[in-house]
C-alpha cells in the first residue's frame, strides 16, 4: 500500500485530503505542525509527501530541506499563493511539484500518481549521456562507476532528455512529459529543475556538458562519449 | 516677432531687462541731449562773443580808411576796398575770417561797383534776411549761419554784417564771416563722446539689472524646477536653505509645503497599499477552506447516486455555486495584482489566430447562432502573453454569446506590421450610453440575469481592460441597442513599440451610434 503523507497546520483539511486520499486507495499520514515531521518521517517511511508551504514552526520551506537531506521521496507543495517567492524557494529547496489551492479532488490524484509512476518498465536499455551511465530498471545514474544519488522527478527529466538525444526540448514539452502537465504550466518548475539536476551531474556547472540550455528553446541532452 | 511674444510672456527677466533698457535709453538720451546743447550753446556763444567785437574794430577800422579817402587824396577808394576785403591776408588774424562787401540797395541806384568777397567766398550766399535786418538800422547785424563757397561747399560760420559808407556817398553793406570750423569739430567730438558715453550707460544699466533681477529671480527658477520635479514623482526634492532673506522664507515654506505634501501621498500610499494587501491576504486565506469545501463537495457529488433528488440536485447546486466561487477569487486576486501593480507580462510569440479559435472553441458550447469569422490567410504571429490574450478573448465571445440572443457572432482579426486587432460583433441586444459608462467597472452588470448563466464573475471587463493595458494596447467598445455591440482589442506585435493605428474601428461602418467608449494608456 502507497503511504502518503500529508503536512498541513489547517486540520479539516488535512482531513479532508486523507478521506480523499484514502478513497483513491492510498494509506495516509496526517501531520499538522513542521516540527513533527521528521521523526513521523523517519518512522513510517512515506512514499510521497503533500507540504503546505505555510507552515507554523518550521516552514514548509524547511521541512523541505530537511527531508531531502535525507530521502528522494517525491514532495508536492500545496500553496494558496502560486505567483509567490515562495514557490521558487520550495522547488530549489526540492519539492518537485506544487498545486495552488484550492485545487479539485481529480487534478490531485493526478499529481500524486504522475509523482509515483515506475519509470517506463519495458525500457531496459542502457543510456548516456556524455560520461554518465542511465541503467533504467536499476533506476541509477552511474559516472566512473559512482552512482550518484537523483530524486525520481530528476532522474525522469534525465531519462526524458537522454531518450531523443538530438531533440530539443522545450519547457512545456518537459512539463507534458516528465510532470504530466497537459496544458501551460508555471516553466519555472523545469527551470529549477534543470539546476538542481545540473548541480548533482555537471562537473562544473556554470559550464554544463550534460544539459544543454538552447538559448530561446529550450534544453537538450550533451553528446555522448562512445 | 512671434518669438519676442514669447518671450516677453514667459520670462520675467526678459521683461525687465528690456524695460530697462528702453527706459534708461530714453532717459539717458534725454540728459544726452540736454548736456550736448548746452555745451554746444557755450561753445558757440564765447566765439560770437569774440567774433563780434573783432567785427566791430575791424569795421571801424575800414569805416575810417574810407573816411580818410576823403581827405587824404593818397588814398584810393579802390585800393582801401581791396585791403578791406583781403585784410585777412594782410594781417596776422587770430582766427580764419572772410570778407564780404555788398552794394546796399539803400541807395536810390544800387552801386555795386566794389561788389567782392576774400578768397572763394561766393558773396551771393549771404542770406537775405541777415541783409534786409542789417540795413534796417544802423547797428551791427549777426547771425550764425552757412556760408558757401565758389567750389559748391558751405561751411558753418558766424556772420556779421554792418552798413558802410563808400565814398562817394554809396552805401555797402560790408560782413565779416567767421568759420567755426574749429568749434564744429570741437562739438562734434563732444557729440560722439556723449553718445559714447550713453551707450555705455545703458548697456552697463542693462547689465546690472540683469544681475541683480538674476538673484532675486534665481531662487524663484530654483523654486519653479524642484515644483516640477515634485509634481513628476520625485517627492524628495528640497530647495536650499541659505541665509536669512525673503528667499530663505520662500525656501523654508516650499520645503514645508513639500514635506506636508510628501507626508499625505505616502500615507494615501500606505492606505491603497493596505487596501491591496488586505484584498489579497483575504482572498488567500479563503483559499484553504475553499480547497476542503471544494473537496468534500467532490466527494458528496461522487456518491449523488445514492441520494435522494432533492439531495443530489443540492449537491450539483453545492459544486456549482463552488466552482463559481472559485472563479471569483481567482478574477479577485488578478485584480488586486493589477492594482497592486504586480502583474508581469509573460510574452511568448504566438500565432494570434490559433489562440481566437481555441477560445472559440472554449466558449462556443451552447451557443445557437453561427461564429463567422474573418481572418487574415497568413498567420498572424504576435509576441503576447498567451494567457491573457486568451483570457480577453474567451471573455469577449463569451460576452458576445450571452447578449447575442442567438444571433450570428463575427469574429475578425486585422493586422499591420506594428499591430494585430481582434474585433467581436455581435446583432444581439446592445447596450445604452448610459450603460457604456460602467461597462468597465468592476462587478458591474447590464442585466444581471445574462451573464450569471455562464457564470461570469462581474469583473471579466475590467481585467481584460487591464490585460490589454498590460500589453500596451486597447480595448474599445461601440454598442447601440438592439443593433449589438463590438469590442475590439488591439495590442503591438512587439512588446515596447506603442500601437500608431487600429485596424478595426469600434465602430463598425460608422454606423450612428450611442455610445462609443474609447479606453487607452492615459484613461483611468
Amino acid at each position: 500500500m502507497t503511504l502518503i503523507m500529508v503536512v498541513d497546520d489547517d486540520q479539516d483539511l488535512a482531513e479532508m485530503l486523507g478521506i480523499v486520499l484514502n478513497g483513491s486507495g492510498f494509506e495516509v499520514d496526517l501531520v499538522n505542525s513542521g516540527d513533527q515531521v521528521m521523526a513521523i518521517f523517519n518512522s513510517h517511511e512515506p512514499d510521497l509527501v503533500l507540504l503546505d508551504v505555510m507552515l507554523p514552526g518550521i516552514s514548509g520551506i524547511e521541512v523541505c530541506k530537511l527531508i531531502r537531506e535525507k530521502s528522494m521521496v517525491p514532495i508536492v507543495m500545496l500553496t494558496a499563493k502560486g505567483d509567490s517567492y515562495d514557490v521558487v524557494k520550495g522547488l530549489e529547496a526540492g519539492a518537485d511539484d506544487y498545486m495552488i489551492k484550492p485545487f479539485n479532488l481529480a487534478e490531485l490524484v493526478a499529481r500524486i500518481k504522475v509523482r509515483l509512476r515506475r519509470s517506463n518498465v519495458e525500457s531496459s536499455t542502457t543510456l548516456r549521456i556524455c560520461d554518465i551511465v542511465i541503467d533504467q530498471v536499476a533506476h541509477t545514474i552511474i559516472r566512473n562507476g559512482k552512482t550518484i544519488p537523483l530524486t525520481r522527478l530528476e532522474f525522469d527529466l534525465l531519462v526524458a532528455l537522454a531518450k531523443e538525444p538530438g531533440r530539443v526540448f522545450t519547457r512545456d514539452a518537459l512539463l507534458s512529459e516528465v510532470w504530466g502537465y497537459q496544458h501551460a504550466a508555471d516553466t519555472r518548475l523545469v527551470n529549477v529543475h534543470v539546476q538542481r539536476l545540473r548541480a548533482k551531474v555537471e562537473e562544473d556547472v556554470d559550464n554544463p556538458q550534460v544539459v544543454l540550455t538552447v538559448r530561446g528553446v529550450g534544453y537538450k541532452a550533451g553528446t555522448s562519449q562512445t | 516677432m512671434k518669438w519676442l511674444g514669447v518671450k516677453w510672456r514667459s520670462s520675467i527677466l526678459f521683461r525687465v531687462i528690456s524695460t530697462t533698457f528702453l527706459l534708461s535709453i530714453v532717459l539717458i538720451s534725454l540728459v544726452g541731449s540736454i548736456l550736448f546743447i548746452q555745451i554746444s550753446n557755450g561753445i558757440y556763444r564765447e566765439k560770437t562773443n569774440e567774433s563780434l567785437s573783432e567785427a566791430q574794430s575791424l569795421y571801424e577800422y575800414a569805416q575810417g580808411q574810407l573816411d580818410a579817402t576823403l581827405y587824404l587824396p593818397s588814398l584810393k577808394v579802390p585800393a582801401v576796398v581791396a585791403k578791406i576785403l583781403h585784410s585777412n591776408d594782410l594781417t596776422l588774424a587770430t582766427t580764419p575770417r572772410e570778407v564780404v562787401l555788398l552794394g546796399s540797395p539803400l541807395a536810390k541806384k544800387v552801386n555795386d561797383k566794389y561788389n567782392g568777397a576774400s578768397d572763394n567766398v561766393d558773396f551771393n550766399s549771404i542770406p537775405d534776411s541777415l541783409r534786409v535786418s542789417v540795413r534796417g538800422l544802423g547797428t551791427a547785424k549777426w547771425i550764425r549761419g552757412e556760408i558757401g563757397f565758389q567750389d559748391g561747399t558751405k561751411r558753418s560760420a558766424i556772420i556779421v554784417g554792418h552798413v558802410i559808407e563808400v565814398p562817394p556817398q554809396s552805401p555797402y553793406e560790408l560782413y565779416y564771416v567767421f568759420l567755426l570750423t574749429e568749434q564744429q569739430t570741437i562739438v562734434d567730438f563732444i557729440g560722439r563722446l556723449l553718445l559714447f558715453a550713453g551707450f555705455l550707460l545703458v548697456f552697463m544699466i542693462g547689465g546690472i539689472s540683469w544681475y541683480v533681477i538674476r538673484q532675486a529671480i534665481n531662487p524663484i527658477k530654483d523654486a519653479a524646477e524642484i515644483a516640477e520635479q515634485l509634481t513628476a514623482g520625485d517627492l524628495n526634492r528640497r530647495m536650499q536653505v541659505t541665509g536669512e532673506d525673503e528667499m530663505t522664507r520662500l525656501a523654508i515654506s516650499f520645503n514645508e509645503m513639500a514635506l506636508s505634501m510628501q507626508q499625505q501621498i505616502s500615507r494615501l500610499e500606505n492606505l491603497s497599499r493596505l487596501q491591496q494587501r488586505f484584498v489579497s491576504d483575504v482572498s488567500h486565506e479563503l483559499r484553504t477552506p475553499l480547497t476542503t469545501i471544494r473537496m468534500a463537495s467532490d466527494v458528496i457529488t461522487e456518491s449523488k447516486g445514492r441520494m435522494d433528488p432533492a439531495a443530489a440536485r443540492s449537491a450539483e447546486l453545492l459544486q456549482s455555486q463552488i466552482i463559481r466561487f472559485e472563479s471569483l477569487l481567482t478574477d479577485l486576486l488578478e485584480v488586486s495584482r493589477f492594482d497592486a501593480s504586480a502583474s508581469i507580462l509573460e510574452l511568448k510569440d504566438v500565432d494570434i489566430k490559433s489562440l481566437v479559435l481555441q477560445s472559440i472553441d472554449q466558449m462556443q458550447v451552447g451557443h445557437t447562432g453561427q461564429i463567422r469569422t474573418y481572418f487574415p490567410e497568413s498567420e498572424v504571429v504576435a509576441s503576447v502573453d498567451p494567457r491573457r490574450i486568451e483570457r480577453v478573448l474567451r471573455n469577449l465571445i463569451s460576452n458576445a454569446i450571452d447578449h447575442s440572443e442567438g444571433q450570428a457572432i463575427d469574429i475578425t482579426i486585422k493586422d499591420t506590421d506594428i499591430e494585430v486587432a481582434v474585433g467581436v460583433r455581435d446583432y444581439g441586444i446592445g447596450f445604452t450610453e448610459r450603460e457604456s459608462e460602467r461597462l468597465f467597472d468592476r462587478f458591474w452588470r447590464a442585466d444581471p440575469s445574462r451573464s450569471r448563466l455562464r457564470g461570469g464573475t462581474g469583473l471579466g471587463l475590467s481585467i481584460a481592460l487591464d490585460d490589454a493595458k498590460l500589453h500596451q494596447g486597447t480595448l474599445k467598445a461601440w454598442g447601440a441597442p438592439g443593433k449589438g455591440a463590438n469590442f475590439v482589442l488591439t495590442v503591438p506585435k512587439a512588446p515596447g513599440i506603442p500601437i500608431q493605428e487600429e485596424p478595426i474601428a469600434a465602430n463598425p461602418n460608422n454606423e450612428s451610434s450611442t455610445s462609443f467608449l474609447s479606453f487607452d494608456e492615459d484613461d483611468i
